[in-house]
């Protein structure tokens, strides 16, 4: 009983703005075809379910986000490395990275669909290259704060190079390296839903701006249900993820929202 | 070569060859030299096209910036230090953070029109959650210790509030303003791709439609550099503002 009402207690705001809603909606406070009922809303949700047209979709933004966020890791991350290790490397990529992480990097999207074409490629390239900022500059500070007494202690001991970037500089940059994916991958869902609803056929975001423009909003909050549980759940598996690889350390602070 | 020369190997390599390809004629007709891109920016600063789009899309993106930052940043401190208004707000959050804000934009249009008031409503929508999550972080990640110190020589809630929270949470606080920012430019620029009323982002797509590519990157151009000047301003009121605070952390490294 008591986990109940800690529950209740930590989790009231979602039903309790429902209600509102709903009696907002009930009263005929706002307009209904702009604020349809949470009724409706659960209609649209389950029959759009039912017959296919939000997994379509859903799967297709998945695929495109997780393409472009995985593509940005595996490539992000030695890249980190590289320019962490080499002073070559860093001095010709460093600005390129810090001085190009305030750029809105969306400007550059209309050259992407010239270059890529309109379809899937240009998105998953512009969602790789959205990725692959955080990925790489948290994952660059991660690798350059590893504490430069650990590699020297473990060079002492006549530490191969291979091993001492598998056993010694990974490991304590892993904290980092997490930091980043998990800062990247809502980035990867904005960034496709976005270059959707700018121009596609497929894909949620060209769900929610074709129903917007039929006044079916039932049908647009039904998507922000579905990409919210979506991107709640990825953010969940990587810190269930980052919990396993990093069992040595503790969470961090305030990790839970 | 000292490393102040590497740092501009990159660009100007890519640059040059960009101009040398486009000379030579071996880049699509969507990709003018840098050169022709320059003498777009001029023609359309001189006809007056362009700074009016530009403060069109400043206004929008610094209003909303203020909105949406500043609502974040008063509940996210209540959120820090009001378990109740923590609780409220958190499950909320966690729910709609993960939400392409842009989702709302066909709602916002409708509740507030294809004019400034939309795009302002929808960049402070995006800029409200990152910067209430810093705020709510920062708060709680202050050190027990300083708190309990001024507590236990009495100070009363204000000074509390001024003297203690504020100060210590200002750096994390900056932080979620700059990635709130961040977010003001990207909502800006899809909201007025889509919205098409003035700003850069109808002149990047009357330019687009036009097949006027020097234009389209012109306006790209300004667009990318007010974002970027936009983030270093605010990097400059940081500094200013933490002056030796940030000194010997992480964050230096970040400039």
């Amino acid at each position: 009983m008591t986990n109940v009402l800690r529950l209740a207690a930590r989790y009231y705001s979602i039903p309790l703005l429902l209600v509102v809603w709903q009696a907002a909606v009930v009263s005929g406070l706002v307009e209904s075809r702009l604020l349809p009922s949470v009724g409706r809303v659960f209609v649209a949700l389950v029959r759009d379910i039912g017959d296919g047209v939000l997994p379509y979709h859903t799967a297709i933004t998945l695929g495109r986000a997780g393409l472009g966020f995985a593509l940005a890791a595996i490539i992000g991350v030695p890249f980190a490395a590289a320019m962490a290790r080499s002073t070559l490397i860093r001095n010709l990529f460093e600005p390129i990275f810090f001085f190009g992480y305030p750029v809105p990097k969306i400007a550059l999207f209309p050259i992407f669909t010239y270059i890529f074409g309109i379809g899937s490629p240009s998105k998953i390239a512009f969602a790789f290259l959205e990725c692959l900022y955080p990925i790489v500059v948290t994952a660059y500070l991660g690798f350059r704060a590893t504490p430069l007494s650990l590699i020297w202690t473990a060079e002492n001991m006549g530490t191969p190079h291979t091993t001492l970037l598998a056993r010694v500089i990974l490991p304590a940059a892993l904290p980092s390296i997490f930091t980043g994916l998990r800062i990247a991958l809502p980035i990867s869902i904005i960034v496709i839903v976005l270059t959707e609803m700018i121009g596609d056929s497929r894909g949620l975001g060209y769900y929610i701006s074709v129903s917007g423009t039929r006044f079916e909003f039932a049908s647009v909050y039904a998507a922000i249900l579905v990409i919210g549980t979506c991107g709640f759940v990825l953010d969940r598996a990587m810190l269930a993820l980052r919990r396993a690889a990093l069992h040595w350390e503790p969470g961090e602070i305030g990790a839970d929202v | 070569m000292p490393a102040s020369v590497q740092h501009w190997i990159v660009p100007i390599a890519v640059l040059a060859a960009w101009e040398a390809f486009g000379r030579i004629g071996l880049l699509p007709h969507y990709l003018p030299p840098p050169s022709a891109i320059a003498g777009a920016v001029l023609e359309i600063t001189r006809d007056g096209e362009l700074p009016r789009a530009m403060a069109i899309s400043l206004f929008r993106v610094s209003i909303g910036f203020v909105l949406g930052g500043g609502i974040g940043m008063l509940i996210g401190l209540g959120a820090g230090l009001v378990p109740g208004i923590r609780h409220f707000f958190d499950p909320l959050v966690a729910f709609l953070f993960a939400v392409p804000k842009i989702a709302f934009l066909p709602i916002f249009l409708l509740l507030f029109g294809l004019g400034d008031e939309s795009k302002i409503a929808i960049v402070a929508f995006s800029c409200f959650f990152p910067v209430f999550i810093a705020s709510r972080h920062a708060v709680l990640s202050v050190s027990r210790h300083l708190i309990w110190s001024a507590q236990n020589m009495g100070a009363p809630p204000a000074t509390m509030l001024f003297r203690v929270f504020v100060p210590a949470a200002a750096p994390e606080l900056f932080s979620g303003a700059r990635i709130g920012l961040a977010h003001c430019f990207v909502l800006l620029f899809a909201a007025e791709l889509m919205g098409l009323q003035g700003g850069l982002g109808a002149l990047i797509v009357d330019g687009d439609n036009a097949a006027r590519f020097d234009l389209m990157f012109a306006g790209i151009v300004t667009f990318a550099l007010l974002g970027f000047l936009g983030d270093r301003l605010l990097m400059a009121i940081r500094r200013l503002v933490l002056r030796g605070q940030i000194v010997g952390t992480v964050e230096q490294l970040v400039r």
